[in-house]
């Protein structure tokens, strides 16, 4: 009761010390709210530009692939014919493997029943020469099932010229990258040869253009249905080269992989190892904008330091006065503190405030970028998070910056004051 | 009955080279009494008087008020005691200047907090008004005059209706009459609440007519 009483006793004198130094107050709450919006504004547009090209990224990124590595053998005859023996073979070349999945429609429906899988997508990729005229050009094709293919990346949505439609009824039907569309100058319905590894001459149709975002994949890859690219390379229909999969927790993506690996004896791979490069760099992003943010924090953490600070020098008379008439040095200790929690506090609130202001008007700001379609606005990300450890940061930084001075004129030693 | 006994006080100045300042006083104050602290410059009755407010702690010897021993005591509980029983009135008025003169006087009594704040501003008013600045009670103490600056302070050292009320030259910066007002102020004090008053003075007038002097010479007292 009694440390209450001296507690909003302190909280007066204290108020009253801002209220007759209320220029310096405004400022120094300015520089919290500066440092705090500054901090917001940065995490949340960064964030956003992070999630968004993740977005991106991932949207084309399966959650886990199964596919055939060729791989050295890893027993030679020789062990079988001596196995107690050393057997050394030098300059082993890799085997001569078709690239298909063993199996791998009988692995596709065991996938379907499996209730951690989402969706999943067979296809058959392979590399080829798309030739118009005396031009051609390397690229890869890619045989789904446009349905299948659909729901683990939402293709359908990245068609931006002609359909799909025809796709699974139309032999030897194309949907194109428009980068690769552009190389070739080709559109909707036109038609053009192709070329496998083999040397076997396909004369195709465009029905349609699709745009991912992924310069890699819009600049050399089309789509065909899976019976299209099977034909091409002479194989039957059970020949498929990847599988897709997309899960209910993609979390859990690496050690289903394992599993699957064991299971089918298939290579495979996730998204964090397929994506590693992409996700370490959000890593380090994110390290700079902290880094950029908390040092802008901290420069309002010596305003207030310094404020304080000349403060405690102007008012040791003062500081000298309460003690002798009783106030503890935790009374006094109080009175500053309290100050620079205030403006801390104040400052915190008006920096979340103009901060998301801030990012407010960013994300309503038209951007529209040629490599990203699904883009018309810059993204901005809105997570509490954000502003949970702004304020909180806020708020430490300027305690740490009052508690330094508070400290020091809680040792005040009345009597030289008095004595003058 | 004493209300303050000092037994063999010695204080030393450490800075800038050792100093004894004060050598070995043995002295007691009756309660009631008005008591002048004399002496030259540097004779040591500032230093005196701010041993036994209880402020310097650095010394040697025993303070006792009110029966209780002053030394090796925590500083808040030396802040606590001085809020309660000890009142002061510094040579230049210190009032806290962002305050209004009524605050002023109310803070020793909000920290006290024995009485709920409206009690402890109608008992400040009323001592504003015996000390007859009670217009002045809304204005900011740094608006106030130097006379008036001085008796605001002196209604802050009453406000705790303390034992001993001590001050350094309390009229050393007023007019020779303001500082009767003030000397008969503090004897009707004594007299009528029992107060003890502690007044350091080079003023000898004001010394002549309290109860006793302590005259100090050289950190010895010369005569009582």
């Amino acid at each position: 009761m009694k440390i209450a009483k001296d507690f909003k006793l302190a909280a007066s004198i204290a108020f009253t010390h801002m209220r007759a130094k209320l220029k310096q107050t405004i400022i120094a709450t300015v520089g919290v709210a500066f440092g705090i919006t500054v901090f917001i504004f940065m995490v949340s547009v960064m964030e956003g530009t992070n999630e968004f090209t993740e977005d991106v990224v991932f949207e084309q990124s399966p959650h886990l692939r199964l596919y055939n590595e060729i791989a050295l053998a890893e027993h030679s005859i020789l062990d079988r014919a001596a196995p107690s023996a050393w057997n050394v073979v030098h300059h082993q070349k890799p085997k001569d493997i078709l690239p298909n999945l063993k199996d791998g429609i009988r692995a596709v429906e065991e996938l379907g029943k499996d209730h951690r899988v989402l969706a999943i997508s067979a296809s058959v990729s392979t590399q080829l020469f798309y030739r118009l005229g005396s031009a051609s050009v390397n690229g890869r094709v890619l045989g789904i099932n446009f349905e299948n293919e659909d729901a683990l990346f939402a293709l359908g949505s990245k068609i931006v010229e002609g359909g799909h439609e025809k796709l699974a009824t139309q032999p030897n039907s194309l949907l194109m990258g428009v980068g690769l569309a552009r190389k070739l100058n080709v559109a909707t319905g036109d038609k053009l040869s192709v070329t496998t590894e083999k040397g076997d001459n396909f004369q195709v149709t465009i029905i349609g253009l699709f745009k991912t975002g992924l310069t890699d994949i819009d600049n050399q890859q089309s789509y065909a249905s899976l019976k299209t690219v099977q034909r091409f390379l002479g194989v039957p229909a059970s020949y498929i080269t990847d599988i897709k999969v997309k899960l209910h927790d993609k979390e859990l993506a690496p050690e289903i992989v394992e599993e699957l690996e064991n299971r089918y004896q298939y290579s495979g791979s996730d998204w964090k190892k397929d994506n590693s490069a992409l996700l370490e760099g959000n890593v380090l992003r994110n390290m700079i904008t902290y880094g950029v943010a908390s040092t802008i924090l901290l420069v309002a953490g010596f305003g207030i330091f310094n404020i304080l600070t000349m403060m405690i020098y102007e008012k040791m008379k003062d500081i000298a006065i309460l003690k002798a008439t009783g106030f503890s040095d935790t009374d006094v200790r109080w009175v500053f503190l309290i100050q620079a929690i205030v403006i801390g506090f104040i400052g915190a609130v008006m920096g979340l405030i103009f901060g998301f202001l801030l990012a407010y008007a960013t994300s309503r700001m038209p951007f529209e970028s040629d490599v990203m379609i699904t883009m018309d606005h810059l993204p901005v990300s809105f997570k509490p998070i954000y502003y949970i450890s702004g304020f909180t940061f806020g708020i430490l930084t300027t305690i740490l910056a009052g508690y330094m001075p508070s400290r020091h004129a809680a040792k005040v030693d009345p009597i030289t004051i008095l004595r003058g | 009955m004493n209300i303050l006994e000092a037994k063999d006080i010695h204080k030393y100045f450490r800075e800038p080279t050792e100093f004894h300042v004060l050598k070995g006083l043995t002295f007691h104050i009756e309660k009631g009494k008005f008591i002048s602290i004399t002496g030259k410059s540097g004779s040591g009755k500032s230093t005196l008087l701010y041993l036994l407010s209880t402020m310097d702690t650095d010394f040697e010897g025993s303070i006792k008020i009110n029966g209780e021993e002053m030394r090796g005591k925590s500083n808040r509980w030396l802040a606590d005691f001085r809020n309660h029983h000890i009142g002061f009135v510094f040579q230049f008025h210190f009032l806290l200047p962002e305050f209004s003169a009524l605050r002023n006087v109310m803070l020793p009594g909000l920290k006290r907090a024995q009485q709920p704040p409206d009690e402890v501003e109608h008992k400040a008013y009323e001592l504003l008004k015996l000390l007859d600045v009670e217009d002045q009670a809304k204005k900011r103490a740094v608006l106030l005059s130097g006379g008036q600056q001085q008796r605001v302070a002196i209604a802050r050292a009453l406000i705790n209706d303390p034992l001993i009320v001590m001050g350094d030259e309390p009229t050393g910066n007023l007019d020779s009459r303001n500082s009767a007002i003030v000397f008969d102020l503090f004897s009707q004090l004594a007299a009528e609440r029992g107060q003890t008053m502690l007044m350091v003075t080079h003023d000898d007038e004001f010394a002549e007519k309290s109860d006793h002097i302590i005259h100090l010479a050289d950190g010895r007292i010369d005569k009582q």
